[in-house]
């Protein structure tokens, strides 16, 4: 009894191990309020604005897409495979089976790379092709891993006796040996189309610009700050996959199949391969939609996560004529090696000020030809342009997109006292109430500000005090992150958060007891700006977009998407609600401040003396 | 020769250095039951996939109704074989599989519906047409298999082993059952079997094999009653086989004692090999018989005693409805008809070489 009753409870604890995660992101998929913190009721709301997002029925197309081509591509070479492997002497079928297995236990990552390089060398173009190269690649072994038993149990006489009552060879194979190896090849198809939906990091790794599947567009959804409608999406996916693991697992051992008569099994036949063929012209005519975008009139654009609004890219390509092939990234440092590796062509990036700066010195950009764009000449504040000069001297190569301040921002409701100094953050009051950026130069900025020194400093004595900062706030700090001080602030998870000054806006919007403030020790002022690489493939249709981007209209309609400041000041002229075209977290008056500061780009030893030091700081 | 339907000509067969059929010849008459015997892994199913078609001979030809088809894929063959393990399309219903091969020829429907009708009855299987091969025991799969095969009306007929996957009491009525069917349609049918029962039951003509090579040719009757040589006769049931001394024509010295004989034109002073079956050794008296001796096994066998005797440095072995007990004093008498005397091989190899057709 006693026996029993532990057996239970284990098997009770596995259980919650194991699904406790996905129960978690399932419940929260329902969840009516936006914070993981509170309960606000049962919605379907984030299913239903899930399937109005284009963006993600765009992703949930190419995903189908990739999967069942690659599924059905790789079952016929899977079985053809089997098929020549079944004639050959058992040792060499042994060898061959060793050999197409071992990718599947390579690790994916060293798979992902792997592909991604073959591609390179051979000139591959990135997008739908290459996905669907990798996915057919690493689908081929399950295929011949479930095709294979299925062949080896095969009766040999069965295809002689096929041959000897008249069939030719072609004749002999379907009609005899295919039925019989028929349910392996389904669960090895299955089974393929299943690890495709499933993939992520090969297909991260082999994905050219403006094409996401579900995976990728999640993890980069995600890197912004995770939204109920990826709670949906990812429910949504574990639910497919689990129904087709369970159909893989469950394709019928011994067919159904005893008084069927002629009729009904020929139509139920020529139904099944009806819908094959609708779904694989649908397919085709996809692929061919995709591939056909290889006209010239187009521009690759490359941005922050985000970083416009959607509906700006759909006006751009009626009133141009070009199209936009939109790619996302999550921080500088990822952007940098695509760009500096070539693999993938883009027209128009993003960056921000330190990383135009190494951009412009490792020779990756263009100098812009300002007589095409008349926008960015007239509508662009002529101070914004004098602050990129500290990092595009003489502005040859950049025009300012998005500016804004690094501050604390703060609930009212936990902090009493006036908030003005970074010290504040070192205040023992708000232990485990303080949530830091988890990234170097930000970290590091506020522990230089604190001491009164530049945040652009490679002193290493100056370095050392900041990191001593460091290591002395981190008891206090609940939590070092990224994108989730706005939602955590909202949440009323934290009493203060080092934030940039376009989150505090959105923030403030959804929380009023949150302020914000620009410490008196100076901070960071940062400038994102549109710049143009040295290979982009088409340079005017860059500047086009450069310069529609700068047209007060559009510039108007990116504010108010993505709330951070615009160097614009005829779109901020137009703003209509007062309040926020005088707001002084928008659009601050610079002169009121002391040590205002632009991030430089220190070289890459100054990197790796920051990031040691941030390191030995996190590691303390 | 005149009316032979198949004729193997010169065949010759290695799977990589390993010689399967030296030289084979064999004709085969229209209308005839043929058996292929011989040990397991003789070459008996390379010669049957050979006639298939599944093998092509290193050198020879094939002739089948005067054509040489020694190049010809198997499904430009007419003939048929029936596989050792029934080889049914287990997907496919029992009219399914025995409409396959009228299907591919593209017989119409009322043809095939009426052909599987006949072959159903043939076969003792009526009302299995919707029935999946699983649902069946082997000896009903294996006439399936037959019935499949027919349908398709070849000239010969080709078995592999069709029983020997059955058990005893199956295997003896499917024995009935080939040699009606046989009779009934008035085709050739070529047989493999390693079990010399079988081949002496069924067949109008038995071809001993042993590694690659014929051993002897005949009736039924002539390859128990005269075998050529101590393995066609050790291989067709328990026999005697000793060596002996050919003294003069009609006269052999067996372990010391002379016996009478028939046989004539083996020289004198000759050594020879005789076979003496079973049931021909006499037990009389120890006066009356040629040798004596003493019996050391027993076993009853139903129809007859099985006697072990030790005579002369040899144990005898003796089939007998008269039962003498363990120990007994016995002589020994054989019938000078009974007594089969054999050239000797010189060597081990020229055992298994072929002999003259
Ligand atoms: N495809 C093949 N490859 C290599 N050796 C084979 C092949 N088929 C048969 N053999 C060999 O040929 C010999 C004769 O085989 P087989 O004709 O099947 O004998 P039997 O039917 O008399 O038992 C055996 O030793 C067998 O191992
Ligand atoms: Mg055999």
């Amino acid at each position: 009894m006693m026996r029993n009753a532990a057996r239970k409870i284990y098997i009770f604890l596995i259980f919650i191990f194991l699904y406790a995660p996905i129960i978690a992101l399932i419940v929260l998929s329902f969840n009516a309020s936006r914070t993981r913190a509170k309960w606000g009721g049962f919605t379907l709301k984030w299913y239903g604005e899930l399937f109005q997002n284009k963006v993600i029925l765009q992703a949930l197309w190419n995903t189908l897409a990739i999967a069942l081509l690659s599924a059905l591509i790789a079952t016929v070479i899977g079985t053809i495979a089997c098929i020549s492997m079944q004639g050959m002497k058992r040792r060499n079928r042994t060898i061959l089976m060793g050999i197409t297995n071992i990718p599947m236990l390579n690790a994916e990552i060293v798979t992902g790379i792997s592909l991604m390089l073959l591609f390179i060398s051979l000139g591959i173009k990135f997008g739908f092709m290459t996905i669907l190269l990798a996915h057919i690649t690493f689908n081929i072994p399950y295929v011949i891993l479930s095709v294979m038993p299925r062949m080896k149990q095969l009766n040999p006489s069965t295809y002689e006796a096929a041959l000897d009552l008249g069939a030719s060879h072609m004749q002999a194979f379907f009609k005899v040996v295919f039925p019989d190896i028929l349910p392996g090849i389904l669960s090895g198809s299955l089974m393929a189309f299943t690890m495709s939906l499933d993939d992520f990091i090969i297909t991260h790794f082999t994905k050219g610009p403006g094409i996401d599947t579900l995976s990728t567009k999640i993890y980069t959804e995600v890197k912004k700050g995770i939204k109920p409608e990826m709670y949906a999406l990812s429910s949504l996916i574990f639910i497919t996959v689990l129904i087709l693991l369970i159909l893989v697992n469950c394709t019928p051992k011994t067919e159904p199949k005893k008084e069927i008569t002629e009729r009904s099994k020929n139509s139920s036949k020529k139904w099944i391969a009806a819908v094959v063929c609708v779904i694989l012209c649908i397919v085709a005519v996809f692929g061919f939609s995709t591939f056909k975008s290889n006209q010239s009139n187009e521009v690759y654009v490359f941005n922050w996560g985000e970083y416009i609004d959607p509906e700006v890219l759909v006006m751009f390509e009626e009133e141009t004529g070009i199209k936009v092939i939109y790619d996302e990234y999550e921080t500088n440092e990822i952007m940098y090696p695509k760009v500096e590796a070539g693999t993938s062509a883009y027209d128009v990036i993003c960056p921000s000020d330190y990383m135009i700066q190494k951009m412009i010195e490792n020779d990756l950009l263009q100098e812009l030809d300002f007589d095409n764009m008349p926008n960015a000449v007239a509508n662009i504040g002529a101070q914004y342009y004098e602050q990129s000069a500290a990092f595009d001297p003489g502005n040859k190569y950049c025009v300012p997109y998005c500016w804004g301040t690094v501050g604390i921002l703060y609930n009212k409701t936990m902090v009493e006292e006036p908030v003005d100094s970074w010290s504040i953050l070192w205040d023992e009051k708000y232990a485990n109430n303080i949530l830091m950026q988890d990234s170097v130069r930000d970290a590091f900025m506020v522990g230089l500000k604190l001491n009164g020194f530049s945040m652009n400093t490679l002193n290493e004595n100056e370095l050392q005090i900041a990191k001593e900062a460091l290591i002395k706030q981190k008891p206090l700090v609940q939590a070092y992150v990224v994108d989730q001080v706005r939602d955590k602030m909202i949440g009323g998870e934290a009493a203060l958060g080092v934030i940039y000054s376009g989150e505090a806006i959105y923030t403030q919007q959804e929380n009023a007891d949150l302020e914000y403030v620009i410490p008196k020790e100076g901070t960071n002022v940062w400038i994102d700006g549109w710049v143009v690489p040295k290979n982009a493939p088409n340079k005017k249709n860059a500047e086009i977009f450069i310069d529609y981007m700068c047209r007060e209209d559009i510039a108007l309609m990116n504010f108010e998407y993505i709330t951070y400041s615009t160097p614009n000041e005829a779109a901020r002229a137009l703003i209509e609600d007062e309040e926020i075209r005088n707001s002084s977290i928008a659009f601050p008056d610079l002169s009121q401040y002391q040590n205002l500061e632009t991030f430089n780009y220190l070289g890459e030893d100054g990197d790796e003396l920051y990031n040691s030091l941030w390191k030995e700081a996190m590691s303390y | 020769m005149k009316n032979a339907l198949v004729n193997l000509v010169n065949i010759t067969k290695s799977f990589g250095d390993q010689m399967i059929l030296d030289d084979l010849n064999l004709y085969i008459r229209e209308n005839e039951f043929l058996t292929l015997l011989g040990p397991s892994g003789c070459g008996k199913t390379t010669t049957l996939r050979i006639l298939g078609g599944f093998e092509t001979p290193d050198k020879g030809q094939v002739i089948f109704d005067g054509k040489d088809i020694t190049n010809l894929p198997p499904n430009k063959r007419n003939l048929n074989t029936v596989f050792q393990k029934y080889a049914l399309f287990t997907h496919m219903t029992i009219a399914e599989n025995i409409a396959f091969g009228l299907k591919i020829k593209n017989k119409s429907k009322t043809y095939i519906d009426d052909k599987i009708k006949y072959a159903l009855k043939l076969v003792n299987l009526d009302g299995y047409e919707n029935r999946m091969p699983d649902s069946l025991s082997g000896g009903q799969q294996q006439r399936i298999a037959i019935a499949r095969a027919i349908v398709n009306e070849p000239k010969l007929l080709l078995l592999d082993e069709p029983l020997g996957a059955l058990d005893l009491k199956l295997r003896q009525d499917m024995q009935y059952e080939l040699i009606r069917l046989k009779n009934e349609l008035g085709i050739t049918f070529i047989y493999v079997t390693h079990d010399q029962e079988e081949a002496l039951t069924m067949s109008d003509t038995i071809v001993v094999m042993n590694q690659g090579y014929i051993q002897q040719i005949g009736t039924p009757e002539n390859i128990y009653n005269e075998p050529e040589n101590a393995f066609v006769a050790d291989f067709i049931g328990d026999s005697n086989i000793i060596g002996a001394t050919m003294i003069q024509d009609r006269l052999v010295e067996i372990l010391g004692a002379r016996f009478a004989c028939v046989d004539e034109g083996f020289g004198t002073n000759k050594p020879v090999d005789v076979v003496i079956r079973p049931e021909d050794v006499e037990l009389v008296a120890p006066e009356e018989g040629t040798i004596q001796g003493t019996v050391t096994h027993l076993i009853f066998k139903g129809v007859h005693y099985e006697m072990e005797v030790e005579a002369n440095g040899y144990e005898w072995l003796v089939q007998s409805t008269r039962m003498c007990p363990v120990g007994t004093h016995v002589g020994i008498k054989v019938d000078p008809f009974n007594i089969q005397i054999m050239n000797k091989p010189e060597s081990e190899d020229e055992e298994a070489v072929g002999v003259n057709e």
